[in-house]
């Protein structure tokens, strides 16, 4: 449509080399211009992956505030006579606030622990959490092994495992024993990374 | 490399489609003019990345809207960056838009043959300026909020269906989730989408028609590769630079959630319509509408016949004379929507509450407590170092003064023969409430403490010396003298112990024992102990000490119980008894009002650390410099 007046095309390459520098300098600019929002932006996503550096988190971590904490984190669960002779395992709730991004939830349902008197007295913790793809394990059949019913993992009472499918044993918690002479169950309530042959603490 | 280039090319072509993309003719050759059309372009694809990611991050509704915002503005990592670029350069394409109009209007190459292609434009304008429109609520902060209402209450003015439009709009009556879910769902999604579609139909219209050139004669034609392409990535970097430098400086602005019971007089539309804004000042009540809708109609009807305006004599002309006016116009609009505000000392003031509560809110959203599931809006209201003042102003600052203001920072005025005057303060000041100060004049300087009063009338009478020329005064006027700096200091220190709460510096237990005694027995000098007249349960103490009188009990002096009986019946005979002459208050404040009052009295509420505030914005002690003058 321009004017058929108008003076022939000139390729910008009558000079190479300024049609190179030009082209040479298109693309850095170019380029530069339109990766600066993209760089910003997967940095932007990556925001999950930063460990623990914000200030924030930490003070704010799950199981960390809140009434009922006491030494590093451990959490009131309950009181030791709730949990029979017989060696039966009963399930606590593990209480405590929880953040979520922005929100923070007081004194909410975080997760939920087994706890049974093993031999000579002795309490045992488990996550209620499945070492192989994390699904919730049940107690069953009157009380006596631990199954759980996504993949058929099975434990017994003590935690080890009785078929191949989970990766590892029960994760073991751990419970303050000086508050048993006050008759309290404390835990240190942590959650393991799943699928793995040894027990990690997620962070 | 090179097979396998022949290989794709063979099966998809892709070197004819980029030698017609880049191996565009420029007749006349590359020029900066023709910059507009890319950057905006270059803009929209800009939008187009931050906005996907921030979607990563932004939850639409009425209680997470403004949470979300505000974590990706302030806790997430490089959140303030990506929202910044998406702010600002929301801001540039408006801009540019302006320039890239002036540009094709000037050169005439809106005429034919590209009258659809300016058409084309138009309505893209006018999606972009939907999408800053829907784009500037999302964020659920109290300007965007007031603002949009602005706009959607003029949507609802349209006759015959401006009450559904406006309904359509918001999702329902009121603003709320459905509102939010709508806009974003407009900005995100239709928005962005037409826009592509139109932009697709714009550039392909614009390729079939090539580049209008005004004066094609006497230069050389250029390529568009690299020659304009060059020109175009230079004023897009100029773009970007500018907008980073915006970012890096100012930073992408978030005030306080959006609160509907909280009225923000500083609410304004962005900068751009801002011309609106102050163009719909001079149309009074039922004459919005010509300027709402009439006017900008007539205005956009002049824009798009301006093709056909074109093909008359001096039609050019007149088109290039019309949109000088309109953006003199606009431009003029601008300047006094911004002078007429700069002179408006209530704007100012309300600016200040603005940027105090935003910068008070984040340090709430930081505190142990955090955001709860109602939302971040609840954190102010039941904030007392915010809404303290306001109670203040409200119930108190008839009479009282707080160092010399209303609390909220403003003095407090009245008409006097038709001129603004300060109003006469008419009880104490009580910006030292409970403070060492405070009761250290009222030991040794009664009737200055309490000088005020005199102005005061009750019940139509004059109160005179009621206060000034009491028992107490003629106290302070006898014995004041007589008490040595340390026996001051004790009975102080005793007095103000009695509210348990935090002093600075902590209170002496030594010096309130000795207090103790001194209120109890006096001194040589002075025979006529404080517990001759008021009672006394000391703090911390079995029993109450032996004695009292007539005078007010002072059993939790400035405690949270004493001001909370105090202000809500400070006739009752622990009080004043019949000589009080202040309205109590237990009926007009309720009771989280009256909380929120006393809990700010007593500087009772959260701070952040100290060296945690390196991010975070600390809100001066004061809430605003004095306004009203």
């Amino acid at each position: 449509m321009t004017d058929a007046s108008s003076p022939p095309p000139v390729s910008s390459g009558s000079t190479p080399r300024r049609g190179f520098l030009a082209k040479a300098a298109s693309i850095v600019i170019g380029g530069f211009v339109a990766l600066t929002p993209v760089v910003a932006g997967l940095l932007f996503i990556l925001d999950p992956l930063r460990l623990g550096l914000d200030r924030l988190r930490i003070r704010k971590k799950p199981g960390g505030t809140g009434p009922g904490v006491g030494k590093e984190g451990f959490i009131k669960i309950g009181r030791i006579d709730s949990v029979p002779a017989d060696g039966k395992p009963v399930k606590f709730t593990v209480i405590a606030d929880r953040v979520d991004a922005w929100n923070t939830f007081p004194q909410e349902p975080i997760g939920a622990v087994y706890v049974r008197r093993a031999d000579a007295g002795k309490f045992l913790c488990f996550s209620v959490i499945c070492p192989h793809l994390g699904c919730s394990v049940d107690c069953v059949a009157g009380a006596t092994k631990f199954h759980c019913p996504c993949h058929d993992s099975g434990f017994d009472l003590n935690g080890i495992r009785t078929n191949q499918t989970p990766p590892r044993d029960l994760d073991t918690l751990e419970l303050d024993e000086e508050k048993f002479a006050v008759g309290e169950l404390w835990v240190k309530y942590q959650t393991f990374r799943t699928g793995e042959a040894h027990k990690v603490v997620k962070s | 490399m090179k097979s396998f280039l022949n290989w794709l090319d063979s099966r998809t072509g892709f070197r004819e489609v980029m030698h017609e993309a880049l191996y565009e003719r420029v007749p006349g050759g590359a020029r900066w003019r023709y910059v507009w059309g890319s950057t905006l372009v270059f803009t929209f694809t800009v939008q187009m990345i931050t906005g996907l990611f921030l979607w990563t991050a932004y939850s639409p509704s009425a209680q997470t809207a403004w949470e979300s915002v505000y974590f990706i503005q302030h806790v997430m990592e490089f959140g303030w960056l990506v929202r910044g670029i998406h702010h600002f350069t929301a801001q540039a394409m408006i801009v540019l838009l302006a320039l890239h109009l002036m540009q094709v209007i000037i050169d005439g190459a809106y005429k034919a043959p590209r009258e659809v292609n300016f058409w084309l434009g138009l309505i893209l304008m006018k999606i972009v300026l939907a999408l800053s429109l829907t784009g500037y609520l999302l964020p659920w902060d109290q300007k965007g909020y007031w603002a949009t209402q602005v706009a959607t209450n003029i949507a609802g003015i349209t006759p015959a269906v401006g009450g559904e439009v406006q309904k359509m709009a918001a999702g329902g009556l009121d603003y709320g989730h459905h509102t939010l879910t709508r806009f974003f769902a407009l900005h995100a999604g239709f928005l962005p989408a037409t826009l592509i579609a139109f932009l697709v139909l714009h550039i392909a219209v614009f390729r079939r028609h090539g580049i209008h050139t005004p004066d094609p004669k006497g230069r050389p034609d250029g390529m568009f590769w690299p020659d304009q392409i060059l020109k175009d990535a230079v004023a897009c970097l100029a773009v970007l630079m500018t907008v980073l430098v915006l970012v890096f400086y100012k930073g992408a602005e978030l005030g306080a959630p959006a609160d509907p019971s909280e009225a923000f007089s500083a609410a304004r539309p962005e900068w751009y319509f801002l011309f609106l804004f102050q163009f719909l000042k001079y149309f009074k009540g039922d004459q919005e509408f010509i300027g709402a809708m009439v006017i900008p109609g007539a205005i956009m009807l002049v824009l798009f016949l301006m093709p056909l305006i074109a093909r008359i004599k001096g039609g050019h002309v007149f088109n290039i004379g019309f949109m000088s006016v309109l953006l003199a116009g606009c431009l003029a609009l601008t300047i006094i929507a911004i002078q007429e505000d700069a002179e408006d000392p209530s704007y100012a003031a309300a600016i200040a509450e603005a940027h105090h509560n935003a910068a008070r809110v984040v340090e709430l959203s930081q505190s142990p407590q955090g955001i709860g599931v109602s939302g971040a809006v609840n954190l102010l209201r039941n904030d007392p170092k915010t809404q303290g003042p306001k109670l203040f102003a409200k119930n108190c600052a008839v009479c009282h003064r707080y160092d010399g203001h209303d609390g909220t920072g403003k003095l407090v005025m009245e008409t006097k023969d038709g001129k603004d005057v300060e109003s006469v303060v008419t009880a104490t000041d009580l910006g030292k409430f409970g403070s060492r100060e405070w009761v250290k004049g009222l030991l040794t300087d009664f009737k200055k403490h309490f000088q005020e009063t005199e102005n005061a009338s009750f019940k139509g009478e004059p109160l005179k010396d009621h206060f000034t020329g009491g028992d107490m005064a003629s106290w302070s006027e006898t014995n004041g003298t007589k008490l040595t700096t340390e026996e001051v200091d004790a009975l102080t220190e005793f007095l103000v112990a009695q509210s348990g709460r935090p002093q600075s510096p902590l209170v002496d237990p030594m010096l309130v024992a000795k207090g103790k005694e001194l209120f109890e027995l006096g001194t040589d000098a002075v025979t006529d102990s404080c517990i001759g007249c008021h009672a006394m349960h000391a703090l911390g103490d079995e029993k109450a000490l032996e004695g009292g009188g007539n005078g007010p009990d002072l059993t939790g002096y400035g405690s949270e119980a004493w001001l909370k009986s105090f202000i809500g019946n400070p006739g009752s005979k622990d009080h004043y008894g019949d000589r009080n002459r202040m309205p109590g208050f237990a009926e007009r404040l309720s009771e989280k009002e009256m909380q929120l009052l006393v809990d700010w009295m007593q500087h009772d509420w959260y701070e952040a650390p100290k060296d945690e505030t390196a991010s975070t914005t600390t809100a001066p002690a004061t809430p605003a410099a004095p306004a009203a003058h």
